[in-house]
């Protein structure tokens, strides 16, 4: 064994204690450089997950490195860099930043082991220790009601669904006999019969994951916990901590649906499109931006669960590139969000609902860094090229348009036409946020962006533009990854 | 017929467990829910273990015990700091996310 390929996720872990341990001993004061010690980490996992091209398992095959695992933890590595940089600023000079930095830290580590999981228990331990982080994380201003609330109505949730997803594993222990996957794909490939208890443990199984992936109907939790959380914890629970639950969705489900030759297919996709279209007609309403984002970060992950309706290689890459995509683009936009709130409490101390749409008037003039970024993500949430959510819906719907031709099935024609008009639909609330930031007068003076606000929001402009300019690589990255999905 | 008997004990207690969550209003009462749903996982998982004669599902077990006990140490600390700030863990009370 090979324990090298690990490295990253023994940085971040020794890295957490070691940030703890800084955080007692320094006065409060120092305890701002903990967000740079944080970042170097997490940009030394970074390049070592890019630069190292090995397989490999590990722990009686409870852990495996593939070219699946290694592009989910690239989007999560990148995600909480993002987040740290901006929490350089926005958690400057609280007390509490060393157990904030570790919390996030060891977060990112229990989705990069949930991304390399291939046992039932790693799965279940790699979620629980991301989501506990996160239930922490939401609720960090814990002199605002309004974050407690997030991180209570998290935390119920998400025992809930913690709770749906261990019943059905046991059931699924209880069926194969073994905890590890392979050994379960192995069972279910050999005894091909569908049993009522598969079904059920199946079920349970996708509402488990269903509530980390926030489908409608299992997305409640999911617009005030982005609503009340801080706006860069926001970021990572939308950009990464959502994404776990497709991993581990692409991991179990799809090797089961193909094992067991379900036809899970019509659940997939109305599942799909009742999300999209839910968080599209709801975000239109909203008044709170990041409750909106919060919709449109649901409707998103319809659009990523179409990769579950048909399966093939094509639409699964597709499905990973939009996953990718959504998490520069999200995670970019709740970071500007961040900005427009030390915009407004930098105006009035005691401001109320800083995240309202009136506070975004004229923002082209206050802060041109930030509305241009916004103005590029929300294009690239809408799916306008060149962007990389360009690139994941394309070939995300070209892939089921394909499989539609092949078969002659009348029912995947229906679900990508309504998947298009989706994303045009989505055009019309982000516009109106952009003629709010480039049309309407500003409502105060020009404001100086705090510089670590700015290279994050830049680092994921580039990123989004980037994928979407030169897709190439990222296109066979997760060609690759679909492969290890389907057990090619 | 003693597998069935535990995997209907078992399904008895998520079901209880379930049912809280939906009805009650204090957070307490939510936690203690949430503590049967996993309890009940874990005694199938015990259950199987036996069945099967093999000692996978016990090692799940025990990790799950430890992690639920992390959970319901989390959960209490967000209630207290909830309620040093709102002076209530009445979930009917706690509403100001809403649209």
């Amino acid at each position: 064994m090979n324990y090298v390929l690990l490295a990253p996720e023994i940085l971040l872990t020794v890295l957490a204690l070691i940030v703890i341990f800084i955080g007692l001993l320094v006065s409060d004061r120092s305890k701002n450089m903990l967000g740079y010690i944080s970042a170097a980490g997490l940009v030394a996992s970074l390049v070592y997950v890019l630069g190292t091209k090995g397989e490999g398992s590990f722990f009686y095959n409870a852990l495996v490195i593939d070219p699946l695992s290694q592009f989910f933890k690239l989007i999560f590595i990148v995600v909480s860099l993002l987040a740290v940089i901006a929490s350089i600023k926005y958690f400057e000079n609280n007390r509490n930043q060393d157990e904030y930095y570790a919390l996030i830290l060891l977060a990112t580590v229990g989705m990069m082991v949930v991304a390399s999981a291939n046992d039932l228990v790693s799965l279940f331990v790699g979620f629980e220790l991301a989501s506990m982080s996160t239930y922490v994380l939401a609720g960090f201003e814990k002199k605002n009601p309004a974050s407690l609330e997030a991180a209570l109505k998290y935390f119920i949730i998400g025992s809930l669904s913690s709770a749906l997803m261990l019943f059905g594993m046991s059931l699924v222990y209880g069926v194969t006999g073994s905890t590890n996957i392979t050994a379960i794909i192995e069972f279910f490939k050999a005894n091909p019969a569908v049993s009522g208890l598969d079904v059920i443990a199946m079920v349970f199984l996708v509402a488990g994951f269903g509530f980390k992936m926030a489908l409608v109907p299992f997305h409640m939790w999911a617009p005030d916990t982005y609503e009340g959380s801080p706006s860069v914890v926001s970021a990572l629970l939308a950009a990464g901590s959502k994404k776990m639950g497709f991993v581990a969705a692409f991991r179990v489900l799809v090797l089961a649906l193909v094992a067991l030759r379900a036809d899970l297919w019509v659940t997939f996709g109305i599942l799909a499109v009742i999300t999209m279209t839910y968080g599209n007609i709801v975000a239109i309403s909203q008044r709170s931006i990041k409750r909106m984002l919060a919709y449109s970060s649901i409707a998103q992950a319809g659009y990523i669960a179409l990769a579950f309706v048909v399966t093939t290689q094509m639409s699964i890459a597709g499905g990973i590139l939009l996953a990718l995509g959504h998490a520069l683009m999200k995670g970019g936009a709740f970071i500007a969000v961040a900005v427009v709130g030390y915009m407004v409490l930098s105006d009035n101390k005691n401001a109320k609902n800083i995240d309202d749409i009136e506070n975004f008037a004229g923002l082209g003039k206050r802060a041109p860094i930030t509305a241009f970024a916004l103005f590029v993500f929300f294009l690239a949430l809408a799916g306008i090229p060149p962007s990389a959510g360009f690139i994941g819906k394309f070939v995300l719907f070209y892939s089921i348009t394909i499989e539609a031709v092949r078969q002659a099935s009348t029912w995947f024609l229906i679900v990508v036409i309504i998947a298009i008009l989706n994303s045009a639909l989505s055009i019309y609330y982000y516009a109106r946020v952009i003629r709010y930031m480039y049309v309407l007068p500003p409502a105060g003076e020009k404001i100086k962006e705090p510089a670590p606000y700015v290279i994050a929001i830049v680092l994921a402009v580039i990123g989004t533009i980037g994928i979407g300019l030169y897709p190439q690589p990222f296109i066979e990255m997760a060609m690759n990854a679909a492969n290890v999905v389907l057990g090619v | 017929m003693t597998l069935y008997l535990y995997l209907i004990i078992s399904a008895i207690i998520f079901t209880i467990g379930a049912y809280g969550i939906i009805t009650q209003r204090s957070g307490i009462k939510i936690l203690m829910c949430i503590e049967l749903m996993l309890t009940a996982a874990n005694l199938n998982l015990v259950a199987f273990s036996s069945f099967n004669g093999n000692a996978a599902g016990q090692v799940f077990a025990l990790f799950s015990i430890a992690i639920a006990a992390a959970e319901a140490g989390i959960g209490f600390a967000i209630l207290v700091a909830l309620f040093r700030v709102r002076d209530t863990i009445n979930l009917d009370n706690i509403n100001i996310l809403r649209w």
